[in-house]
């Protein structure tokens, strides 16, 4: 009961961070240099195109009765029109969203299957070369941004090897499946075309690759680190003790506390990704919301602005809250803990 | 526990998955495509900068530009010598007063849906153009008054003014099929009962009548047009049968894609190690071609010590054109005055500065700021979004720096330039910005420099607000004798250069990296039509790789 009490609670909290998040993000888009008016009817518009544009954008009222328009309007899912595509900004999120949405969640198993997977190595041989090689490799990925990693295999695995494909979601000539969720592999997979299903899968691993080498560079170092921390704790000892095959109390004891600390980090790194996959996006000509937002902040187009940033702020609080629930469920102490006043 | 196992047994088939898939290459080659385009379609595949707009009454800048001369038929068609020839119209002529003029129509062209091009559809695109404001409306607002059909092949326009430049400028007057525009309108609208006028339907496709019509138009990425087989123009005998405009300037995934055959033309942003390393691939060569596009160093005359024109004119001899011609791609030259070379109406005689620190050092001795110079620093804002104007910045403060004078280098984003540069108090001291002429004439782009019309916007810093050369620049382009307007034009050029108002560095060279092996691009062979986009025009492209 405490743990629904304390997910309800997360939930409440997560509206009002979001309520937050967008005065903040209006209000910073409202500062911003350039007039949008001008920016959306072009630099040389007559002024009284620009006026005009200014008065259906509202841009005449105080911040605050700004605010009231563009919130009441947010509210009923408008989010007004794209400055950039000249379209409804909830159209070009439905097109463009669920492109980083799939690009992100591969990038995100690649993380964490490869995170976990690394650190466990890392832990199960730790001092010894093997894990000397895997913790350079893993302080490699974490100082190195991802876009780098984005043209170093764009330019060996597409440019000198010829191997990969280097932009876009699909190959020219292959008819892209009907869109059901907009992520091209499950949509693929749901109409049984598995042309589709295997190129699209084909253009999502060097950007994807490259998107998640950071985190799973920081997913096997929290792992290693973690499980280290666990192999010196008395009850690993007495199981040692009583004769308990080490790969048991590895998988047993071991990995499930140590997977805590990764989880709670993977769900932010996750995130993250998403909100910072714009260059690799860009690199891949990948069109996604995170290149979308980009060019909106570029470009001042508010209501796209406005309408990535909330977006991206849905999905981190919806990914946190999953991860306290995943976290709960790996630790008994958190799902069972009496809530504050209870 | 047993979900734990399960949970690890996935990860390691998914990061073995992963590992074999990106280091091992493929014993199979990538799936085949479902419908594989016959060998024999001829591809052409330019990279743009984004995004871009084919709604012939909104876009206006580069990529919309390449696109819409390729979408839409205009009445006439620009040439390389920089006049016009008929198109749709097969002939025209103008009313003593200058006032009206009426074009008479081809018989017999159609449109993409297959219904004809008529007088109204002209009337209607022009209509459509100055009621939205937008792209290139504002190449006719004031100008053109009213424009009908007085039956189906004749359209008639009445300007406001005379206008030298009126013929010209109809190159921007794309026109659209009016009944498909209108039973695609969005209602209600902002254009009262037009609703949204066709903007939402033109936003991806087209209702015109050119060489090519829109296949596929994913917003964000390309966009793919198609063979027109019935455009009443000629086509070019290996003339691509399909055009892609790939939404990409990144310089790696350009370079890779040229690398591989995926690309014929790059965009023009490349900087120039990326067109070095470009140049240096087999089959690969850079076209490069004066455009009408001069890089101008804008001085606010209104603003101390800027204001003071001895201080402008040392400024002018200080600087070092020759070094910073040399950062440019090898060929470009230095600006000889106030418009590009290539520009109709030039004046070859007009003075030139050229480095002479002596010279300088007298204009500044003659300067009431002379003895204050650390009391008044100059501010140079550079575009952040164009990196290599940098360097020009720097070059510049070094060379200021040797006559004394301070100068503080700012970076600046497009949008805040904008801003800033429409108000006489927060416009800097200088702006570097490159602007290009609408029309190969010089004094379409003395207008939109010059003329105090232009001072509130971001192609005018020097806010010279003169009364004498505003009525100048008017005279001349209601001048609509050709000689007589271009006389003018020169004496233009020497009034503004006695003022001092820029530095002229140099006129931009356009530089493109293309497929020489493969593709017979009329711009590197120096037949250039000296219009935003024209160089794309496809008809005259010939491809026949990869």
């Amino acid at each position: 009961m405490g743990f629904i009490t304390f997910l309800v609670r997360r939930i409440l909290h997560s509206i009002f961070v979001l309520l937050g998040l967008s005065i903040v993000i209006f209000i910073i888009s409202r500062i911003m240099p350039g007039n949008p008016a001008r920016m959306a009817v072009g630099p040389r518009a007559p002024q009284y195109v620009i006026d005009e544009m200014s008065r259906l954008m509202h841009l005449h009222e105080p911040l605050h009765v700004q605010y009231y328009y563009w919130l009441r309007d947010a509210l009923h899912g408008d989010f007004g029109t794209s400055l950039v595509t000249r379209r409804a900004v909830a159209d070009d999120m439905k097109e463009f969203f669920p492109a980083t949405l799939e690009l992100t969640l591969f990038a995100g198993v690649i993380m964490a299957g490869g995170g976990i997977f690394i650190g466990i190595l890392s832990a199960q041989h730790k001092d010894k070369w093997i894990d000397n090689v895997l913790r350079l490799v893993s302080y490699l990925g974490v100082v190195t941004p991802s876009f780098i990693f984005a043209i170093f295999f764009l330019l060996l695995f597409g440019m000198a090897l010829e191997w990969m494909p280097t932009m876009s979601r699909l190959s020219p000539g292959v008819s892209p499946p009907r869109t059901i969720t907009g992520l091209i592999t499950v949509d693929s997979l749901l109409a049984g075309n598995l042309t589709a299903f295997l190129d699209a899968l084909w253009h999502l691993i060097l950007p994807g690759i490259a998107l998640a080498m950071g985190g799973l560079a920081q997913e096997s170092r929290i792992t290693r680190s973690s499980m280290s921390d666990n192999l010196t704790k008395d009850y690993i000892a007495s199981a040692r003790s009583l004769g308990i095959p080490e790969r048991v109390i590895m998988r047993r004891f071991l990995l499930k506390p140590s997977l805590i600390p990764t989880v709670s980090i993977l769900g932010l790194d996750f995130a993250g990704t998403m909100a910072n996959a714009f260059l690799v996006e860009f690199i891949f000509n990948w069109p996604g919301s995170s290149s979308y937002g980009y060019s909106a902040m570029l470009r001042k187009d508010l209501n796209a602005i406005a309408g990535v940033v909330l977006t991206m702020g849905v999905v981190f609080i919806v990914v946190n809250v999953l991860v306290d629930i995943v976290v709960g469920l790996l630790d008994p102490r958190i799902r069972l803990a009496p809530q504050r006043g209870e | 526990m047993k979900t734990l196992r399960v949970l690890s047994a996935m990860m390691v088939l998914v990061l073995v998955t992963g590992l074999v898939a990106s280091c091992a290459r493929p014993t199979e080659a990538p799936p085949e495509p479902t419908e594989a385009p016959p060998p024999e379609k001829r591809v052409l595949r330019i990279s743009f900068s984004w995004p871009t707009y084919i709604d012939p009454a909104v876009g206006s800048d580069f990529s919309s530009s390449s696109s819409l001369c390729n979408l839409y038929d205009t009445l006439v068609f620009p040439t390389t010598e920089g006049g016009v020839d008929p198109h749709v119209a097969d002939s025209w002529e103008t009313s003593a007063d200058g006032l009206t003029w009426t074009f008479h129509l081809r018989e017999g062209i159609k449109f993409h849906n297959g219904s004809e091009l008529t007088a109204s559809d002209i009337a209607f695109s022009m209509n459509r153009m100055l009621e939205i404001g937008e792209g290139y409306a504002y190449v006719f607002l004031g100008t053109v008054e009213s424009a009908t059909a007085p039956d189906d092949y004749t359209v008639q326009f009445k300007l406001a003014k005379p206008s030298g430049i009126f013929l010209i400028s109809l190159v921007r007057l794309y026109i659209a099929d009016e009944e498909e525009v209108m039973d695609n309108i969005v209602t209600p609208g902002p254009y009262g009962d037009n609703g949204d006028y066709g903007k939402e339907y033109l936003l991806t496709h087209d209702a015109g009548s050119g060489p090519y019509t829109v296949k596929e138009f994913p917003l964000e990425e390309y966009l793919l047009m198609e063979k027109y087989d019935d455009w009443f123009g000629e086509f070019h005998p290996n003339a691509p049968d399909e055009v892609k405009f790939i939404g990409t300037t990144e310089p790696a995934t350009v370079r890779t894609l040229m690398s591989r055959g995926e690309l014929e033309i790059t965009d023009q942003w490349q900087p120039i190690e990326a067109l070095e390393a470009l140049d240096e691939m087999e089959g690969v060569d850079v076209a490069a071609f004066l455009t009408l596009t001069e890089f101008y160093y804008m001085m606010h005359t209104q603003k101390p010590p800027t204001d003071d024109i001895h201080f402008r004119r040392a400024m002018a001899y200080a600087f070092d054109y020759e070094a910073a011609v040399a950062l440019e791609w090898p060929g470009t030259q230095q600006s000889r005055g106030p418009v590009p070379i290539i520009t109709a109406g030039h004046n070859p005689d007009v003075f030139v500065f050229q480095r002479d620190l002596d010279k300088a050092r007298e204009e500044l001795a003659l300067s009431p700021y002379a003895d204050a110079l650390d009391d008044y620093p100059v501010e140079v804002h550079w575009i952040t979004d164009v990196p290599a104007e940098e360097k020009w910045a720097l070059l510049f403060q070094a060379n200021m720096a040797d006559i004394g004078i301070n100068v503080e280098v700012v970076s600046t984003p497009w949008t805040a330039v904008v801003e800033e540069t429409g108000d006489i108090e927060t416009s800097p001291h200088i702006v570097t910005i490159y602007v290009s002429a609408d029309f190969p004439e010089a004094g379409s782009l003395l207008k939109v420099r010059y003329h105090s019309d232009a001072a509130p916007t971001w192609s005018q810093n020097e806010w010279l607000l003169d009364d004498e050369l505003d009525q100048m620049i008017e005279d001349s382009l209601t001048t609509v004798d050709e000689e007589e307007r271009y006389a003018k034009y020169r004496d233009l050029q020497d009034y503004i250069m006695d003022l001092c108002p820029s530095l002229f560095l140099y006129d931009q060279v356009q530089k493109q990296a293309y497929r020489s092996d493969y593709v017979d691009f009329p711009a590197a062979r120096g037949e250039v039509i000296p219009l935003m986009g024209l160089v794309f025009f496809a008809p005259k492209i010939g491809v026949t790789g990869p």
